[in-house]
C-alpha cells in the first residue's frame, strides 16, 4: 500500500451507524466476529427493526460448516427473501452443496429453507435439491422434502407437474416411516384442496391399510392428518368399516383433543355401515371421550361442544347419561355457559328433566344477565320438550319473575309453553297480566298482546286502545300481534266494535304494507255473510308446538358430520375451505360478522333469533314466503323476517308454524 | 479472561485472520475448478456455479479465505456485494475463448474502477494452456490492456487448471504481495 493511500485512509470521514457497524462486522476477517454480528442481525430482525439492507453481506455467510450459524443466515433468508428477490439466487449454489451435505439435518434444514423462500426465481433451480432429497436415504429428509412439494405447487404448478413431483409424492404415501407418509399425506391433501381436478389424493383400499398401519406410530399432527384422510373415505362394505373403527377406536384415548375429535369423524362417518349390535357399541364408545373434552382448555372447550352439538343432534341418545358433565361451571366464560346450556337442553330427556330445570333455576338467579336470559329461554324450551315438567317449569318461571324480575324473558318462555300447553293458561296469564306495565321488549310485548287474544282476560279493552291510538309508533310484530288480537276477540265476543272500526277507518296510515294487507284481509273475512264459516277462519287454535330447539336442516347435519373438527363444525356453515384461497379469507371474515350477530341476537332475542342459526340458506324463495306468510293471519309467536327462515328449516316447530298461517292464508286466497 | 486475551493477541499477531480472496471472470473460465484443485488437489466435476463457493485453505501459515463468484452474465453484476475487505482478486481468463476475451478486459477494468478494490492485488490466471491453439500468458495481457494499470501490484500467470500448472507460482507471488500489504 502506498504511503500516500496510507494518508488519504487515515483522514477520510469514518463512516457510523448502526448498520455500517453491522455491515463491517458482517465482512470481518475473523470467523467468530462473523458470527456474533449475524447474532445481532438476527436479534434486530427479531425485534422489527428493518436489516434488509444488510441482505447481500449476511448471504455471504450462508457459506459455513457452523450449523448454528447457517441456521441463523437460513432463518434470515427466508425472512428477507422477498425484499432482494434476484440476490436470492446468490445462496442457490449453497442450497444444492447444503442437500448433498453428509448430516441430514443440514440436508432437510436447506430443502426446507429452498420451500419457505417464496421467490419465483428459485423454482429454476429447486428440480435437483428436490429429487435429491425426496429420495434420501434419511426419513427426517424426505418428510420434510414431502411439505416442500407441497409449497413448490403453491409457488408454480407447471413445475412441479412437470417435474413428475406429484407423482414422486404420492409414492412416498407407500414410504416404510409413519412420519414420511403423514407428511405426504398433508401435503396430497393440501394440493388436492387447491386443485381437486389432478385427483392427487385418492384413498383406495391398498392405501387404507397403509394409512391404518402408520396411525399408530405417527406424531399427534400426523395422526390427525391421517384420520382426516381417513374420514374421506368411504368403506365399501360393512367389514371394511368395522376393521377402520376397531383401528381407530384406541385413537379415543389420545390427549390431544384434535385427534380425538378427527377420529370421532373418522367413526361416524363408518357407523352407519356396521351392522346389528356392533353400531350400537361402537356409537357406546364415543360418549366418554366427547365428555373428557369438556375438561380441557375454554377454547378447546368450545370446539368440542359445538362439535357435540352436531353430534348430538344426530344421535340424541349418545350423551344422555353425561348430561351432568355440561353444567356450567363457575368459572366459565359467558360463551361456554351459553353453549353448554343448548347442549343441556337437547340432552333433557324424561328421566332427566328434573335435575335439569333445578340446575337451570340455579343459572336463573346468576348475576351475569345475558346468561340469565338464556337459562329462563332453556327453562322454556326443557318445558315444552318435556310435557310431564312443563308444570314445574311454569313454577320456576313464575317464581323468577317475581324474584328476579326477569318480566320480559319469562314472558316471552311462557307464550311459548302456552302455545305447547294451552292447558296451563289459568296459571300463566295472570302472570303475564301482571307483568305488563314492565315489558319493554317488542317481542315480549306482543306475546301480551297475543295471550290476551287468545285467552280470557279481564279488562283488555282499555289497555288495547292505548295501543291502537298510537298503532303506527308500535313494532311491526306488535302490529300483528294487536290487529290479530282485536280481531279474535271482536269475532268471540263481539266486543270491540270501536278499536276494530279505528283500524279499518285508519289502515291507509298503516305505512307497513304486510300490516296494511292483513288488515284488509280481515277486513274482507269480517265482511263474510256465513258466521260459523268466519268463526272456523278466525278462531281456530294455532297447532301445538312440541319443541322450539332449533334444529339442523338434514342436509345441513349431515354436511356438518363430514365437517367435524373443522371450522365449519365450529362455525355452522358450509362454506369455510371450499373454494380457492382468496375467497375463503373473504368468507371466514363474513363468517365472523354473523356469527357475532347471531351472538347478539341469541342473548337478547327470542327463540327467532337461533332458530336463524342455522338458517344460513335463506333464499329468494324464502323472502317471499315470508312476505306471504306474515301478510296472512300471522300470531305473535313468528312475527318479523325469520318467520320464513324458521318454517324453511323443517324444524318441528317451525313446521307446525308454517301450516297452520299457511292453511289460513290457502283459505284467504280462495276467497278472492 | 483467558477467552479475552487469546482474542487480542489473536488480533495482534493475525492468528486467526482470514485473507479474503476473490476468483473472478467469464462463465466456463475455469474458475471452481481452480478452487478446488487448490483445495482439495483434484479436478472435480463443475457444475456452472448459480451463486458462490467459498473455502478455506491454509497457504503457508496464512489462513485463506477464497471464494468463487459464478460468472454467467446474470450474476456479474452481484459481484460487487463481495468486494469489501478484499485482499486479492484472482482473475480467470479461458485463453481459447477470443471472441470473448474483449468482454472479460471491459469487465476486469469494471470491476477494478471500484473504490472498495483499490488496494486488492489482481492476479491473472491465463488458463486452460493444456489447450491447443490457447493464447500465451502475453498475448492475453495485451489483450487484457494490464499494462494500463496504475498504482496496484499485478501479474499474469499461464495456467492450467486440469494438468495443475501455474497455480502454485501464481499463488506464491500473491502470498508474497499481500504478506508485505499485511505487516
Amino acid at each position: 500500500m502506498s504511503i500516500e493511500k496510507r494518508i488519504k485512509k487515515m483522514f477520510a470521514q469514518p463512516k457510523k451507524g448502526e448498520t455500517y457497524e453491522l455491515r463491517a462486522g458482517l465482512v470481518s476477517q475473523y470467523a467468530n466476529e462473523r458470527k456474533d454480528t449475524i447474532k445481532q442481525v438476527i436479534s434486530a430482525m427479531t425485534v422489527g427493526k428493518d436489516v434488509s439492507s444488510l441482505f447481500p453481506d449476511v448471504l455471504k455467510n450462508i457459506a459455513t460448516h457452523d450449523i448454528k450459524q447457517k441456521k441463523l443466515v437460513y432463518l434470515y433468508l427466508m425472512n428477507y427473501a422477498k425484499t432482494n428477490p434476484e440476490l436470492c439466487i446468490l445462496a442457490v449454489n449453497t442450497f444444492v452443496q447444503d442437500t448433498q451435505d453428509p448430516n441430514p439435518l443440514v440436508r432437510a434444514l436447506a430443502i426446507r429453507t429452498m420451500g419457505c423462500i417464496r421467490v419465483d426465481k428459485m423454482v429454476d433451480y429447486m428440480e435437483i435439491p428436490l429429487t435429491k432429497t425426496l429420495n434420501d436415504e434419511n426419513p427426517y429428509v424426505r418428510k420434510t422434502a414431502a411439505i416442500c412439494v407441497a409449497k413448490l405447487f403453491d409457488l408454480n404448478r407447471q413445475i412441479c407437474v412437470e417435474n413428475g413431483f406429484l407423482e414422486k409424492l404420492q409414492n412416498l404415501v407407500e414410504d416404510s416411516n409413519p412420519m414420511v407418509v403423514a407428511n405426504a399425506i398433508s401435503a396430497l391433501a393440501e394440493i388436492h384442496e387447491t386443485e381437486p381436478t389432478l385427483n392427487v389424493l385418492t384413498v383406495d383400499s391398498v392405501l387404507l391399510k397403509k394409512l391404518l398401519l402408520a396411525l399408530n406410530e405417527c406424531t399427534e399432527w400426523g395422526r390427525i392428518t391421517i384420520l382426516t384422510a381417513l374420514a374421506d373415505f368411504e368403506a365399501s362394505s360393512s367389514d371394511e368399516a368395522s376393521h377402520i373403527v376397531e383401528r381407530v377406536v384406541p385413537q379415543l384415548q389420545h390427549s390431544n383433543p384434535s385427534v380425538v375429535l378427527s377420529s370421532i369423524k373418522v367413526i361416524i362417518s363408518n357407523v352407519e355401515k356396521l351392522q346389528g349390535e356392533e353400531h350400537e357399541v361402537v356409537l357406546k364408545k364415543l360418549a366418554a371421550p366427547l365428555a373428557s373434552l369438556v375438561s380441557t382448555a375454554p377454547e378447546v372447550q368450545y370446539v368440542a361442544l359445538r362439535n357435540i352439538r352436531i353430534i348430538v343432534e344426530k344421535y340424541p341418545h349418545l350423551m344422555t347419561n353425561y348430561f351432568k358433565v355440561f353444567f356450567v361451571r363457575y368459572n366459565d366464560p359467558l360463551y361456554l355457559k351459553l353453549e353448554k346450556i343448548e347442549i343441556i337442553v337437547r340432552l333433557a330427556s324424561s328421566s332427566n328433566s328434573n335435575m335439569i330445570l333445578n340446575e337451570l333455576k340455579e343459572y336463573g338467579y346468576e348475576f351475569d344477565v345475558e346468561f340469565v336470559k338464556r337459562a329462563v329461554r332453556a327453562i322454556g324450551q326443557v318445558g315444552i320438550k318435556i310435557s310431564k315438567s312443563a308444570s314445574k317449569a311454569v313454577d320456576i318461571l313464575i317464581g323468577l319473575i317475581n324474584e328476579r324480575e326477569l318480566y320480559n324473558e319469562v314472558v316471552i318462555s311462557l307464550r311459548d309453553i302456552l302455545r305447547a300447553y294451552p292447558e296451563h293458561s289459568a296459571m300463566i296469564t295472570p302472570t303475564i297480566v301482571q307483568s305488563f306495565d314492565k315489558l319493554v321488549d317488542p317481542e315480549a310485548i306482543a306475546s301480551f298482546i297475543w295471550v290476551m287474544g287468545e285467552f280470557e282476560v279481564v279488562n283488555y279493552e282499555s289497555r288495547l286502545s292505548e295501543f291502537v291510538d298510537q298503532f303506527n309508533d308500535l313494532d311491526i310484530g306488535v302490529q300483528n300481534a294487536l290487529v290479530y288480537s282485536i280481531v279474535k276477540i271482536n269475532v268471540k265476543t263481539g266486543a270491540l266494535k270501536d278499536l276494530l272500526a279505528k283500524l279499518f277507518n285508519n289502515v291507509d296510515k298503516v305505512e307497513n304494507i304486510e300490516v296494511r294487507d292483513q288488515i284488509y284481509l280481515y277486513w274482507r273475512i269480517l265482511s263474510l255473510d256465513d258466521s260459523s264459516e268466519l268463526k272456523k277462519l278466525v278462531l281456530t287454535r294455532l297447532v301445538k308446538i312440541e319443541t322450539t330447539i332449533p334444529q339442523f336442516q338434514p342436509e345441513l347435519l349431515e354436511f356438518l358430520l363430514r365437517e367435524l373438527s373443522t371450522l365449519n363444525s365450529v362455525l355452522f356453515t358450509t362454506t369455510v375451505g371450499k373454494g380457492s384461497k382468496q375467497t375463503q379469507i373473504t368468507k371466514i371474515k363474513d363468517v365472523k360478522l354473523n356469527v357475532i350477530n347471531d351472538e347478539n341476537l341469541l342473548d337478547f332475542d327470542d327463540d327467532d333469533s337461533e332458530t336463524s342459526k342455522p338458517g344460513e340458506s335463506v333464499n329468494i324463495l324464502d323472502e317471499l314466503n315470508d312476505l306471504f306468510s306474515s301478510s296472512s293471519i300471522s300470531p305473535p309467536v313468528n312475527n318479523s323476517s325469520s318467520t320464513a327462515q324458521i318454517a324453511q328449516n323443517s324444524t318441528p316447530v317451525s313446521n307446525n308454524k308454517n301450516t297452520s298461517t299457511g292453511g289460513v292464508s290457502q283459505d284467504l286466497l280462495d276467497l278472492f | 479472561m483467558g477467552n479475552v486475551f487469546s482474542g487480542i493477541f489473536g488480533k495482534l499477531w493475525g492468528v486467526n485472520k482470514e485473507i479474503r480472496i476473490l476468483i473472478l471472470g467469464l462463465d466456463g473460465a475455469g474458475k471452481t475448478t481452480i478452487l478446488y484443485r487448490l483445495q482439495i488437489g483434484e479436478v472435480i466435476n463443475t457444475k456452472p456455479t448459480i451463486g458462490f463457493n467459498v473455502e478455506t485453505l491454509s497457504y503457508k501459515n496464512l489462513k485463506l479465505n477464497v471464494w468463487d463468484l459464478g460468472g454467467q452474465t446474470s450474476i456479474r453484476p452481484y459481484w460487487r456485494c463481495y468486494y469489501a475487505n478484499t485482499a486479492a482478486v484472482i482473475f480467470v481468463v479461458d485463453s481459447t475463448d477470443k471472441d470473448r476475451i474483449d468482454t472479460a478486459s471491459k469487465e476486469l477494468h469494471t470491476m477494478l474502477a471500484e473504490e472498495e478494490l483499490s488496494d486488492a492485488a489482481l492476479l491473472v490466471f491465463a488458463n486452460k494452456q493444456d489447450v491447443a491453439g490457447a493464447l500465451t500468458a502475453a498475448e492475453v495481457s495485451k489483450a487484457l490492456n494490464l499494462s494500463d494499470l496504475k498504482d496496484r501490484s499485478w501479474s499474469i500467470v499461464a495456467s492450467s487448471a486440469i494438468k495443475g500448472e501455474g497455480l502454485t507460482e501464481g499463488l506464491d507471488w500473491l502470498i508474497d504481495v499481500i504478506k508485505d500489504e499485511q505487516l
